[in-house]
């Protein structure tokens, strides 16, 4: 067992619709690979990114700044996956 | 596809009020052409265009006019027709084959039938008929039910809980089609018709119990004779990383006979009711139907949100 870990980190939503369905679909399946907590939004008000109905209420428009912290043992694994979906902006333009 | 005479005889005997005058070795002829041909103007003398390939009916126009006119010139322009290798006669209002017919027929060895029908009701109905029995047709692994009006194949690998799942849908006051195997046709309108097996008809197995008759238990509303498909819904065993759908925007499809439907994969697992599901499945696809599509009118509503929020 690796131990519980726990990585934070913020991201900028590039995307000219935000995280509507598509994208949300999108991290609920990234997610869903991994074993650990994976919180998602705007401080204070995280919800799971395991919950797609979750997804569409943080308000994730252009130019909105989400925290995302995930922790459990293959924390830094699904930090990776969902680091690189807001990198290529969900395929999106 | 094509028919046989033979199939058409056995099939339309007591729905077209035939009966076979003569040619009953010949019934193997086929059928080409799915319309049936009044060959008035053929008898003229005018063959061009003539549909040879077509089934020939003779009305009260042609016999009329083949009574109007003298035997010898009678024999000459009926054997012109049977020259062109047409694949059978019928004699519409039961009216006596006049004898040129039979010897003609018995020469080429054409199939003669007399209907009682009159000639347009025997058109109609036997273009319907020729449709029937050319129609595509095949079998496909599958419980099929009708729910609220839409026409539901559930498919997936044996002992998933088709039948099971199909048994809570029918206690909750929807119909069963066919248990297991479903018999699909595709009409010429490209709707394809899911039925079941003759034999196995309203029967259906349970695992544990056996095999019940539906609508002894449940009572005539349970069953449907056929229906309409609409979508297919498969039962699949939960895996995580399963690339299943989670908006619902852009659903799959499947082709059965050719023509393309809606699929959903719906994952089983311990504490999911799947009748509740199939039936979500089934109602908000007529939703969609209808108009509202739910996962795409939200997703509008989100992104329009978002556009504003961005300032765009």
């Amino acid at each position: 067992m690796g131990g519980e870990k726990k990585v934070v980190r913020e991201f900028t939503v590039e995307n000219k619709y935000g995280i509507h369905a598509r994208p949300a679909a999108l991290l609920v399946k990234a997610a869903g690979k991994y074993v650990s907590e994976i919180l998602i939004g705007k401080k204070g008000s995280e919800v799971s990114a395991k919950s797609i109905m979750g997804l569409l209420t943080i308000e994730g428009h252009q130019g909105a700044c989400l925290s995302v912290q995930v922790v459990g043992e293959d924390a830094e694994e699904a930090m990776a996956e969902i680091a690189e979906l807001f990198e290529k902006n969900f395929f999106e333009e | 596809m094509s028919i046989t005479l033979k199939d058409f005889w056995e099939r339309g005997q007591a729905r077209l009020s035939l009966e076979l005058v003569s040619g009953e070795d010949a019934l193997d002829r086929v059928v080409e052409e799915k319309a049936i041909n009044r060959p008035g103007l053929a008898l003229t003398g005018f063959f061009q265009y003539f549909a040879q390939r077509r089934l020939q009916v003779f009305g009260l126009a042609e016999f009329t006019y083949l009574k109007s006119l003298d035997s010898k010139e009678r024999e000459h322009r009926l054997r012109e027709i049977f020259e062109k290798n047409i694949p059978g006669i019928v004699i519409a209002r039961n009216r006596n084959p006049l004898p040129e017919f039979r010897v003609l027929a018995e020469e080429y060895s054409v199939p003669l039938f007399r209907t009682a029908m009159i000639t347009s009701h025997f058109i109609n109905e036997s273009t319907l008929l020729i449709e029937e029995l050319t129609a595509p047709r095949g079998r496909v692994q599958g419980t099929m039910l009708e729910i609220m009006g839409i026409g539901v194949l559930l498919q997936g690998k044996a002992g998933i809980g088709k039948s099971e799942t199909a048994l809570s849908l029918i206690e909750r006051g929807y119909s069963l089609v066919a248990d297991d195997v479903t018999e699909v046709v595709r009409d010429s309108r490209g709707k394809v018709v899911g039925y079941a097996n003759e034999l196995t008809r309203y029967h259906m197995e349970i695992r544990g119990v056996g095999i019940v008759h539906v609508p002894s238990l449940f009572g005539v509303a349970s069953i449907r004779r056929e229906s309409e498909l609409d979508l297919v819904v498969e039962l699949h065993p939960y895996k995580n990383d399963e690339q299943e759908e989670r908006t619902g925007i852009k659903p799959d499809s499947i082709e059965v006979l050719g023509t393309k439907f809606p699929y959903y994969s719906l994952p089983v697992s311990p504490g999911r009711d799947m009748a509740n599901i199939v039936e979500a499945t089934a109602l908000n696809h007529k939703l969609k139907t209808l108009g509202h599509d739910a996962a795409k009118e939200l997703d509008e509503k989100v992104i329009g949100t978002f556009l504003r929020k961005a300032g765009v």
